[in-house]
């Protein structure tokens, strides 16, 4: 089962025009969007599916005011899919759709459909950087930042889910579709990724009551730290409300900035998250302040020492 | 006046919110926040009536900012307040939590008193605001 990661999120919304406007500031582009919603990518194909909540082509809602009607995941092969729905067959309905795609509830309930990916290879230079000690990354009169740099989301990254049972949840990503755990928050829940994908995280969970059963938030990795804040910074400048960061979690080392989103639900900026293989052990860390970051900082507007001194002439 | 935070003066115990008229029927806007308070204040009119909110999901102990853009604190349907964290929806005239993270909580009120010009202040103390 090579499942890759996230290829589309889908959410059924109250307004279609309020997620259009949002989803483009955010650095999406949209594809075949019209009144009734369409697709908003990344820059590798991979992204977001909106529709109006009362859309009867949507997959039907969640028993809460959460808006996620589908997660869409990308695997490598047709190969894979047979395996997936030869698996998952066991116990449950799995429908065949002509594209060849599958559809099928987890244990929770969340609909989920495995495709062969989508996602178009990006060839694209990391954020480069220079230090004493090391090779330089950016060659001399390359420079780092300029005013209309670039700040796109490349690709979807991670989505995260409250959920009532973490041993459920956990149990069948694991057991069932081959989720590995990397790391625990213990008091949230544990952090997982598919094995075709050695990203930190694609998925993780968090105990909630089940009232609020749905995603806590979705992420799209950006090339760098830098290309995060100044996507963030733009973000707001145009009057999109932050809800935390930017600042570094411990757990995955990604940079993250989390802003509010009229789709029910968190979008984040990530950015230069670690990479695992199957040597590397879990950690486990209570849920908390200290645990999920290494630093914090909050937006302020731009400001610079200067002007003139006190008492000076204009 | 485009900047809202400037209308913020202080008037003795009174601060100066928003004028009536700049609220209409179902609509909120937000306003501030005061000197010394992270949170702005929410004014919001159903039925005719003007009511304020801290602009504080109550989802956190230490309350989180709501809209999802400048002034964008109702849900589409225009019919909750509504935290655009997880899409918690309030009843605009109680405050109270009827869908969501936060069920069965409550919004903090902020009393205010319009004036007969039509100025609308925060009545009484600031300092939980
Ligand atoms: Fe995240």
């Amino acid at each position: 089962m090579n499942i890759i990661g996230p290829d589309y999120l889908i959410f059924g919304v109250d307004d279609v025009a309020a997620c259009t406007e949002y989803l483009t500031a955010w650095g999406l582009k949209p594809v075949n969007v019209t009144e009734s919603g369409g697709l908003f990518e990344t820059l590798d194909g991979t992204g977001i599916i909106v529709r109006h909540k009362a859309d009867p082509t949507l997959p039907p809602p969640l028993p809460t005011s959460n808006m996620l009607r589908q997660q869409v995941y990308g695997v490598r092969a047709a190969e894979d899919l047979d395996a997936i729905e030869a698996e998952l067959g066991r116990d449950r309905r799995v429908t065949r759709l002509s594209d060849g795609s599958i559809e099928f509830k987890d244990d929770h309930g969340f609909e989920l459909k495995f495709q062969v990916t989508i996602r178009r290879e990006l060839d694209m230079p990391a954020e480069k950087i220079n230090a004493p000690g090391a090779p330089a990354q950016r060659r001399p009169n390359e420079i780092g930042v300029w005013e209309e740099m670039p700040a796109l989301p490349r690709t979807l990254s991670h989505v995260v889910l409250f959920v009532p049972d973490i041993e459920i949840a956990a149990r069948f990503y694991c057991d069932r579709l081959g989720f590995v755990i990397t790391d625990v928050l213990t008091g949230a829940g544990p952090f997982l990724r598919p094995r075709a994908n050695d990203d930190h995280h694609t998925l993780f969970f968090i105990r909630t009551p089940e009232y609020m059963k749905g995603c806590e938030h979705l992420a799209f990795h950006m090339g760098g730290p830098t290309e995060l804040m100044v996507a963030g910074t733009r973000f707001v400048k145009k009057g999109y409300q932050s809800f935390w960061g930017p600042g570094r979690h411990k757990f995955g080392s990604n940079w993250f900035w989390y802003f509010n989103s009229p789709l029910g639900c968190h979008f984040e900026y990530d950015a230069d998250m670690d990479k695992h293989d199957d040597t590397w052990v879990a950690r486990e860390a209570p849920m908390g302040a200290e645990a999920s970051q290494i630093v914090l900082f909050e937006m302020r507007e731009k400001w610079a020492p200067g002007g003139p001194p006190p008492g000076a002439k204009h | 006046m485009s900047d809202p935070t400037a209308l913020l003066q202080h008037t003795e115990t009174r601060y100066l919110l928003c004028r009536a008229s700049d609220i209409g029927e179902g609509e909120a806007r937000g306003f501030g926040p005061l000197a010394g308070s992270r949170r702005k204040i929410i004014v919001l009119r159903r039925n005719g009536v003007l009511h304020a909110w801290r602009d504080a999901c109550p989802h956190y102990s230490t309350g989180t900012p709501m809209a999802w853009k400048t002034d964008a604190y109702m849900n589409g349907d225009k019919t909750h307040l509504t935290c655009h964290s997880h899409h918690a929806l309030f009843d605009m005239e109680t405050g109270q939590c009827i869908l969501g993270p936060c069920l069965g909580q409550q919004l903090t009120r902020v009393n205010i008193v319009v004036g007969d010009e039509g100025d609308v202040f925060v009545a009484g103390p600031t300092e939980e605001i």
